[in-house]
């Protein structure tokens, strides 16, 4: 038998008080923004505050615990806590290989050859490079870049990320950032724009399975 | 029908024009005819190198153009009557050489011998390009420092992108020699390893050749370093060229100095 319920998405507005004077005071000034959220009180809540808000008709809840944001690691962590490895980062990276391609562009270009010196290759699109970028190559792509071996020449990239290995002769340059090439470790490193800021992450062992 | 080999470097002064001296000399030395030629227009030089100056009466340009039969152009070698040399022109320059007519003459140098040497110019422009275009392998001259290994990376490049071979669709054969490699510098980390450059080119690796001093007395006297049995590079272009024409010569470590040697054994003891 299947269980009747609705799912709802809403918005909560999570607070604690330590003013209850102020509190009603901001609640009396934003209450058309607040009216339609879940209040959230943490910690304690006196009873002057609950007949408050029951007149102002609106919803709320005492002491609960929020789903919250975490990092990868501690979600590791907390799997191996439970002893379920295996099958669950095969799950963690299922859901990366997911993000990689949520993230991937059209015209995927396979290439398995050296980017010998002088060579200047403009790509239009994503490329997948499995080969070297020597010194005094240049590669240009308005789209993603994941290189498998060392990069010693010069990239240009304005996708959504990089993979690749620099050496320090390497002159990478993304969405017109040159990259500190002393970021980057002796490994896979993902290269990403977040918050308009770019991210520089060393690809574990693990995930070079989906990377490759 | 012989086979087509461009030595070419990119780089000037790593040792082309004295690789190729040698080699041909070695293919020579192992009873294959063999015939070197000077691609280098303009800008002559292995005539000196084989002690062959004062016998050029005429060269690759004059045959090119009808002026003189390629037997006549010919010069056979003091030193092995294999080897055989075609000089290049001192007067004009490179813009005299094109397509069709090296295609013509190469083909004419194949009828003949077993081994066609071309030495390339020093650069990637024309006179490179025609040098490598019908080639059927190329021998790639480096010395163990960073410019040297990219200029021949962007010749290599070139090669593959140039080369008749490859517009037809096969490969052209690439090899590799490291030449002037010095064991105490490799060994101290100021000369690149062979390994990283191998790393780099990507390419098959022909042989090492050690940096010695009596090459240049060699070069100056007109008798290429092959012919001094107590050589360390005549020796490894004698290892070199006997792989060319097909015996088994395993790799000689020279990258490692006798006082490195030394270390190791006294460290085993240790």
């Amino acid at each position: 038998m299947l269980l009747k319920s609705t799912q709802y998405s809403i918005k909560v507005f999570e607070t604690t008080i330590t003013d209850e004077i102020e509190f009603m005071d901001f609640f009396d000034n934003n209450y058309t923004l607040f009216k339609d959220h879940l209040i959230v009180i943490k910690g304690e809540c006196s009873s002057s505050i609950k007949e408050y808000l029951k007149s102002k008709e609106l919803t709320y809840l005492n002491d609960i615990t929020l789903p919250k944001g975490r990092t990868r690691k501690a979600l590791e962590e907390e799997l191996k806590a439970q002893n379920v490895d295996a099958a669950v980062l095969a799950q963690i990276a299922q859901s990366e290989l997911d993000k990689l391609s949520n993230q991937l562009q059209n015209n995927l270009t396979v290439l398995d050859e050296i980017v010998r010196s002088g060579r200047e290759l403009e790509i239009k699109g994503d490329l997948l490079l499995l080969n070297r970028v020597n010194s005094g190559a240049t590669i240009t792509t308005n789209g993603n870049v994941i290189i498998t071996k060392v990069v010693e020449g010069a990239i240009r990239c304005s996708g959504n990320f990089m993979m690749l290995t620099a050496s320090p002769k390497a002159n990478i340059i993304f969405h017109g950032v040159e990259v500190d090439n002393t970021l980057l470790e002796d490994r896979l490193n993902r290269v990403e724009l977040k918050n308009n800021e770019i991210i520089i992450t060393p690809v574990l062992k693990k995930e070079i399975n989906w990377a490759l | 029908m012989g086979i087509v080999i461009a030595v070419i470097s990119g780089k000037g002064g790593v040792g082309k024009t004295t690789a190729t001296a040698n080699l041909g000399l070695g293919i020579a030395m192992n009873g294959k005819k063999c015939v070197v030629v000077d691609f280098d227009i303009g800008q002559r030089n292995l005539d000196m190198i084989l002690g062959l100056e004062n016998r050029v009466v005429y060269d690759m340009v004059q045959v090119m153009d009808g002026e003189a039969s390629l037997k006549q152009a010919l010069i056979k070698s003091k030193a092995n009557e294999n080897l055989h040399f075609l000089a290049a022109s001192q007067s004009k320059d490179k813009s005299v050489l094109d397509s069709q007519k090296v295609e013509k003459l190469i083909a004419e140098l194949k009828k003949g011998f077993d081994f066609i040497i071309l030495d390339a110019p020093a650069g990637i422009e024309s006179g490179y390009e025609h040098t490598i275009e019908f080639a059927d392998a190329a021998i790639v001259i480096v010395n163990p420092e960073v410019s040297s290994i990219r200029d021949a990376d962007r010749a290599i490049g070139i090669l593959d992108s140039k080369s008749a071979k490859v517009k037809a669709g096969e490969d052209v054969a690439k090899y590799l020699i490291i030449n002037r490699i010095v064991a105490d510098m490799v060994e101290s980390g100021e000369m690149i390893k062979s390994d990283d450059i191998l790393e780099i080119l990507n390419i098959k690796l022909l042989g090492k050749v050690p940096e010695d001093r009596g090459v240049i007395d060699a070069s100056n006297q007109g008798k290429p370093v092959i012919l001094d049995k107590k050589s360390i590079a005549g020796q490894a272009y004698t290892r070199i060229t006997g792989r060319l024409c097909g015996q088994k010569v395993d790799m000689k470590d020279i990258e490692v100095s006798d006082a490195g040697i030394f270390k190791k054994l006294t460290g085993m003891f240790k």
